[in-house]
């Protein structure tokens, strides 16, 4: 028994850890109503800063705190200033796709300073323990704890208290009747920027202290269970977040007592689905809160789509069709390939995100459904291969809609992180459940794709293959898109209140989305599988979901053409900067902020 | 790209495409240029450290071969394509190596998705693919141009299972092993044996790649009571676990794979780490010539830096290639032949490396018994800890 009281120890030890995040991303999703994802890059940035300070200027711990936390800050302001605000008065999506970029960005920037080598972050606190339990506590434990329920408190104070709070409040309530009483929001949001930031960067510090170890792939994990515990305990309030972070990791730690280690992380997402459907706005919204979203809608730019001419994507199409034919090299072909996979993927994104306005940040799980199931049926049960592709679409449809069901009551953000956690959850079952999936040792030997008994291994029918599938899904969307059905899809987007008004019934119309766009995505993993003979539960990962909602943004959300123009040019992109070898994702993280600023509505506008 | 390359590389593809293998193949043996090597691997995204450190051996390697006059005369280079370790992108990668004619083989590429989504690709397109940290069991299934020195660890957990068992003499042990391919095979291999050498395993628990926090992990096998514990973990991960052990108030013996083998384990694992068990391929003090040479080398390229167990693998894989080359020439398909020729290549990891033409692999590794003694690891004296 006494075993449950370390394993609650050490739950509140790592709720800790999260909570110094997720205030953070607290703070600024109160005033801006955005997740920041980039919050994990300033958490590295500020344990790099520390770093530099521990190990090389020989900084007492009070003086690298201070350090750490106006660098920190100073990096936060420029985010805000150089970053955000240009983007103010465009869609609500643009800013937290520039979030992603500035995060590729701050990523690759350490990385390329510091070197991938993980280091070591030495704390400067004496190394005496505390028995507790059956484990121990030391000071450091103690510090991080003080200073994530002081950096609480005080914001809590300063929020209620100070003018500067008040302003910060009434900003995040109303924005535009805050700017007619005089408020500067600038100034708010510059203000709570350099705060969020401050925080960020000493909680990467003081993580890597508790660690002994920084490396530069810690951002996105730490961003990832910062926002579970945001949101669990009630998107952008600061105390919550605190709440929602210690049971996060109480959570966290009960799971692996019960189930044992593999189950984490899945624990920890399926809190966050719970809370969700339970209590859509965290455990701890406030009763006054106005609704966060209170359209679906306000994701959508107002723009007029590029109109481009019935020939022209005829002549293009044909180009396509007849490229092998040309001399052109088997990379070329199998970078479009790729490009031709992510296009049905990115199909079925802009249908359920463009369309029917409900952003998905978990669209991998799809192809993952998809790959798994087809590989399964023509290894095991010598289903061939073109059936088994449609049987991976059309277990990905039942699957995938019945997933994220329980999230269509949600709106606004909280439908992308409902997605991102079932997309995690996917993934995670799919490690675990070995007698069927094979966990981590994965399929291999899966049969390469045919068509009636020929086997299609040539890059050029791939290519061919691949490009007409991509073709008919197109189409048959475009079909979709011009009907009725389609009209009722984008009157559920552009105001949802209205539509049920209206008699739609919202549920039967978002699931009848999901079933076309999860056969889309389905059938793309399943061509992936056979294309590369081995899955395994990495193969379709978080940043596969990223990169799709990147491609729908990219081309233009619900524009079935622009769909593939943005998987051409998203696959295409890191190619080409290929030569620039450690500095392409760089580059390529600024191309796509330079997109965000100058074309949030997307490449050919929103249909 | 200058204008010899441009035009080699038009003239390459167009070759591909119109006349295949054998136009190409006279195509290279005119060339004055240096014999190319595709390498495929992570430069950027969350494995980035592992590319560095590839490109870190290889470089050493390339120095000795051209110091010691190249290839018949000819320099060797290669062309490190960053592929994140993501599948998508080491399928195109391989397209692009299979189709240019100045590639006679290719390394890499790091994870198991990456390299085995590539394979039907060199396969079908008659380019070696020499994996040389791909320990999946699969990998070399995927025809006879996969290779690779990757130790199988079919016969590498073996040996540690008998420095824990019955060298040190634990009788119930807890595996902790990370929840990849290569753990999942390394702690079925290892319980094999252990049991086998009469242990009990008291419990097995499997973490993620991105896992920090091991406190809740280890009270789990605080209460299974075992007498050692058995870390199946690369050297971040290990230090992790190794130090939140001692937090948690764990005193029992560990012992690890050799994959923990890197001056960073020392590192980041501070105190905690004094007494770990390691059994590994190589290490500094080992007098074989090929290790001191090595390591000499390593730290005067690289400002006294001592190398670990990734640079190894790919210094070795470097001179592996190096000398199947020279059997095999510029040409692919004799390149391939070659590593069934090839042998007691001189090798850090194997002494004198051969391949098994059955597996193609590279069988009996070279085990080393260390201990981490005042902050270094050094060849264990026979005495418990």
């Amino acid at each position: 028994m006494s075993s449950w009281l370390d394993y609650t120890i050490n739950g509140l030890i790592v709720g800790n850890v999260y909570a110094l995040v997720a205030v953070g991303l607290a703070l600024i999703f109160g005033v801006s109503r955005l997740i920041n994802f980039a919050q994990g890059s300033i958490y590295l940035v500020g344990a790099y800063i520390g770093w530099v300070a521990v190990v090389q200027l020989h900084t007492p711990l009070p003086l690298t705190i201070i350090l750490v936390a106006v660098a920190a800050a100073l990096v936060g302001l420029i985010i805000e200033r150089f970053g955000l605000r240009p983007l103010q008065n465009s869609v609500r999506i643009a800013p937290l796709l520039a979030t992603i970029g500035i995060s590729f960005v701050l990523d690759q920037l350490v990385m390329l300073t510091f070197s991938p080598n993980p280091r070591a972050l030495p704390s400067q606190l004496p190394d005496v323990r505390f028995q507790i339990g059956g484990g121990t506590i030391g000071p450091l434990d103690l510090l991080i704890a003080g200073v994530g329920l002081t950096s609480a408190l005080l914001l809590f104070v300063f929020l209620r208290y100070s003018k500067l709070g008040w302003a910060v409040r009434a900003t995040a309530q109303d924005r535009d009747a805050a700017m007619q009483m005089g408020v500067d929001v600038n100034r708010v949001n510059q203000a709570v920027f350099g705060i969020a930031a401050a925080l960020g960067g000493v909680s990467g510090l003081l993580v890597g202290m508790y660690y002994n170890q920084i490396d530069t792939a810690m951002s996105l994990q730490a961003t990832l269970k910062g926002v579970v515990a945001e949101v669990v305990g009630g998107a952008g309030n600061v105390p919550g977040a605190v709440i929602g972070s210690l049971l996060l990791g109480l959570v966290e730690s009960y799971g692996v007592a019960v189930f044992g280690t593999s189950y984490r992380n899945l624990f920890a997402f399926l809190l966050l689905v719970v809370v969700l459907v339970l209590r859509p706005n965290g455990l701890f919204a406030s009763a006054r809160q106005a609704p966060p979203e209170p359209l679906t809608g306000t994701f959508i730019a107002p723009s007029r789509p590029v109109w481009i001419p019935r020939w022209a994507l005829l002549i293009a199409a044909v180009v396509f069709a007849i490229l092998p034919l040309l001399p052109v090299s088997f990379y070329v072909l199998q970078t479009l390939i790729n490009a031709w996979l992510l296009g049905m993927l990115a199909l079925s994104l802009t249908l359920v995100a463009g369309t029917i306005g409900q952003v998905s940040l978990g669209h991998a799980a799809l192809l993952a459904i998809g790959a798994y199931t087809s590989a399964l049926l023509s290894l095991t049960f010598a289903v061939p291969v073109g059936l088994a592709i449609i049987g991976g679409g059309l277990m990905s449809a039942a699957l995938g809609t019945a997933l994220i069901s329980p999230s269509f009551r949600l709106r606004g953000h909280y439908v992308s992180i409902a997605t991102l956690a079932i997309g995690e959850i996917v993934s995670l079952v799919i490690l675990n459940w070995e007698s069927v999936t094979r966990g981590p040792i994965g399929i291999s030997g899966i049969p390469p794709l045919s068509l009636f008994g020929y086997e299609l291994v040539s890059p050029i029918s791939i290519y061919w293959f691949s490009f007409i599938v991509m073709v008919v899904l197109a189409l048959l969307q475009g079909r979709l898109l011009g009907s009725h059905l389609g009209r009722s899809f984008r009157a559920i987007r552009d105001d949802d209140i209205a539509a049920r008004a209206y008699g739609l019934s919202l549920n039967r119309y978002k699931s009848l989305a999901f079933i076309f766009g999860g056969f889309a995505a389905g059938v793309s993993g399943g061509i992936a599988a056979h294309l590369y003979s081995y899955i395994n539960h990495e193969t379709f990962n978080t940043q596969q979901s990223i990169l799709a909602l990147t491609v729908v943004i990219l081309g233009g959300l619900g524009n079935v053409v622009g769909a593939i123009l943005g998987a051409v040019a998203l696959v295409g992109l890191p190619e080409v900067f290929r030569i620039a070898a450690e500095y392409r994702i760089l580059i390529y993280g600024i191309v796509l902020l330079l997109l965000v600023r100058f074309r949030p509505q997307g490449l050919l506008g929103t249909v | 790209m200058s204008n010899i390359d441009r035009r080699t590389l038009v003239k390459g593809s167009l070759a591909a495409l119109m006349a295949g293998a054998a136009f190409s193949r006279a195509a290279l043996a005119q060339s004055s240029e240096p014999i190319l090597l595709g390498v495929s691997g992570p430069l950027t995204g969350p494995n980035a450290q592992y590319g560095t450190q590839w490109k870190q051996g290889f470089d050493l390697a390339l120095d000795e071969i051209e110091a010691a006059g190249g290839i018949n005369g000819r320099k060797l280079a290669y062309n490190f394509e960053d592929s994140q370790s993501d599948p998508r992108q080491s399928v195109a990668i391989a397209q692009k190596f299979v189709s240019d004619p100045r590639i006679v083989m290719e390394l890499g590429d790091f994870s198991s998705p990456a390299s085995m989504a590539a394979s039907p690709i060199y396969q079908r397109g008659g380019l070696v693919q020499f994996g040389f940290t791909n320990s999946h069991p699969d990998f070399t299934k995927g025809g006879d141009f996969m290779w690779s020195t990757s130790v199988s660890q079919a016969d590498e957990q073996p040996l540690l299972a008998a420095y824990a068992v019955k060298r040190l003499g634990l009788k119930k042990l807890a595996v902790l092993h990370l929840n990849t391919d290569w753990g999942r095979t390394s702690r079925d291999y290892f319980v094999k044996a252990a049991k086998e050498h009469g242990a009990e395993i008291a419990v097995t628990e499997g973490y993620i790649a991105e896992e920090r926090d091991f406190r809740s992990t280890l009270v789990r096998v605080r209460d299974a009571n075992p007498d050692g514990l058995i870390l199946i973990s690369y050297y971040s991960d290990g230090a992790l676990i190794a130090r939140q052990a001692r937090q948690v108030g764990l005193k029992q013996v560990i012992c690890a794979a050799s994959s923990v083998y890197s001056p960073k384990f020392l590192e980041l694992g501070g105190e905690a780490v004094e007494d770990v068990h390691v059994g590994t391929r190589y290490f500094p003090e080992d007098p074989r010539p090929e290790v001191q040479t090595f390591i000499a080398g390593f730290k005067k390229k690289y400002n006294g830096v001592e190398p670990d167990a990734f640079n190894a693998y790919a210094y070795d894989a470097m001179n592996m290639a190096a000398a199947v080359v020279r059997i095999g020439g510029a040409d692919r398909r004799a390149i391939r032949d070659a590593f069934t020729k090839v042998k007691d290549v001189s090798s850090v990891i194997f002494g004198k490396a051969t391949f098994d033409v059955e597996s193609r692999r590279v069988k009996g590794a070279m085990n080393a018994e260390l201990v981490v003694r005042k902050g270094q690891f050094a060849l264990w004296d026979g005495k418990p800890t």
